[in-house]
C-alpha cells in the first residue's frame, strides 16, 4: 500500500516508519544505541518534554513533505503514534 | 514563621491530560498501515487540559492539588489548586491556549488565595518557541490585581539536557524561559525548570526569578514523587519565595498521596 505526500512522492507505511524512526533517532543523542520502534514513548522512553516534541515538526515537512498540526504533535504519545499521524495526513495513491 | 506551615495530612492530587490524541498505533507497519491517527482535517478542533501547569514552562508534574495543610497555631484547612487550559490550532505552527486557575481552599486566609485566567498564542519558529499572552492574576480580596501582558521564549532544543534526558543513564532534563510582562510595570523574568527520574522516584523543581522596581524577586517550587503502582504516587511538595500578585514572602510543604493521568 502507498501514499502520496504533498509533493505526490509515494511512501508506503514501512517507508514512512523508518524515516520517522531515522528523524526521531536523530533527535534522541541521549537514548543511546537503544531500538527505537513504534511502540517507543516519546515523553517516558526518549525524555522529551512537551516542547521538545516540536523538534519533529521541522524535519518531518523537509523530509516527508508532510506539514504536522503543532498542537496535535503535542498530544502524540509514541513513535507510533506519529507513524501514524504523518502516514494519516497522506493521500492514498 | 506565618510563612512556613506543616502539613499534617495527606495530600490528594489529581491530574486528568484529558488529550484528545491520536490513538496509539502499536501493530507493525509491515503487516497494517496505520490507520488510527487522526487524518488530515480530522483532529478535533479543541483540547482539553485539566490538571496540566498553567504556566508556560510544564516543569513539575505537579498535578491539581487538593491538600491538608496546617499553620502553626492555626486549625487544618484546605488548599485546592486547579487549573484548566482550552487548546486550538491557529495554524499549523501555531496555537492558542485558554486557561482559567484558582488556588484556594474552604478556610484558605483570602489574602492567600489566587485566581486567574489567560489567553496564550504559541508560534513554533524552530529552534525556538514563543509565546505571548495576556493573564490576570488576583488575590483571594480582588484588592490586587495584576493584569499582565506577556511574551516569552525558549530554545526547542540544542543543548545537552535541554528538553530530553542528558543521556540514557541520566533521566535529567532542563528549560529555560525568559520573559518579559508589561502590566503594573514592566517585569522581565527568567525561569530554569529541571526533572529528573530515576526508577520509581521523580524530582522536579523549577524556580522564577523576577525584576520588579529595580529588585530581584525569587520564587521556588519542587516536588519529590515515588511512583507507588499505575499512577499512584507518594508525594512531598514545597514552595518558597514571592510570586504575583502580591509578591508577598510565602512557604508551603505538604505530604501525601498523588494520582496522575497522561503524559509526563
Amino acid at each position: 500500500m502507498t501514499r502520496k505526500d504533498e509533493r505526490g512522492h509515494r511512501w508506503t507505511d514501512l517507508g514512512v516508519e523508518r524515516a520517522v524512526i531515522r528523524i526521531v533517532r536523530r533527535l534522541s543523542p541521549g537514548f543511546g544505541r537503544r531500538p527505537i520502534t513504534r511502540k517507543t514513548r516519546l515523553h517516558t522512553d526518549l525524555g522529551w518534554d512537551d516542547w521538545y516534541v516540536l523538534r519533529v515538526v521541522k524535519p518531518i515537512r523537509r523530509t516527508l513533505h508532510e506539514t504536522l498540526e503543532d498542537r496535535v504533535v503535542l498530544a502524540l504519545r509514541t513513535v507510533g503514534d506519529l507513524v501514524a499521524y504523518v502516514w494519516n495526513r497522506m493521500e492514498d495513491a | 514563621m506565618s510563612a512556613c506551615r506543616l502539613a499534617l495530612a495527606g495530600l490528594l492530587a489529581a491530574r486528568a491530560a484529558v488529550a484528545q490524541a491520536p490513538a496509539t498505533t502499536t501493530a507493525p507497519a509491515t503487516t497494517a498501515p496505520a490507520t488510527t491517527a487522526p487524518a488530515a482535517g480530522d483532529e478535533p478542533a479543541w483540547t482539553i487540559l485539566v490538571g496540566h501547569s498553567y504556566s508556560s514552562a510544564r516543569a513539575l508534574t505537579q498535578p491539581a492539588t487538593f491538600t491538608l495543610e496546617q499553620e502553626r497555631g492555626q486549625p487544618l484547612y484546605t488548599v485546592m489548586d486547579a487549573s484548566a487550559l482550552l487548546r486550538g490550532s491557529l495554524a499549523p505552527s501555531a496555537w492558542l491556549e485558554l486557561g482559567v486557575r484558582a488556588r484556594g481552599g474552604s478556610a484558605r486566609p483570602p489574602g492567600e488565595r489566587a485566581y486567574g485566567a489567560m489567553a496564550r498564542m504559541y508560534g513554533d519558529l524552530d529552534p525556538i518557541l514563543l509565546a505571548a499572552g495576556y493573564e490576570y492574576l488576583a488575590d483571594g480580596h480582588f484588592e490586587v490585581t495584576q493584569p499582565a501582558a506577556m511574551l516569552e521564549l525558549t530554545p526547542l532544543g540544542g543543548a545537552p539536557g535541554l528538553g530530553t534526558w542528558v543521556s540514557p543513564a541520566l533521566h535529567l532534563r532542563w528549560r529555560p524561559w525568559l520573559g518579559v510582562s508589561w502590566g503594573k510595570g514592566v517585569r522581565p523574568y527568567a525561569r530554569l525548570s529541571g526533572e529528573c527520574v530515576s526508577g520509581r522516584v521523580e524530582a522536579g523543581i523549577e524556580t522564577t526569578s523576577w525584576l520588579v522596581r529595580g529588585s530581584a524577586l525569587g520564587f521556588v517550587a519542587g516536588d519529590l514523587s515515588l511512583r507507588l503502582v499505575g499512577g499512584l504516587y507518594a508525594t512531598a511538595s514545597g514552595e518558597a519565595g514571592r510570586a504575583p500578585p502580591t509578591f508577598e514572602p510565602s512557604g508551603r510543604f505538604g505530604v501525601g498521596l498523588g494520582f496522575r493521568l497522561g503524559p509526563s
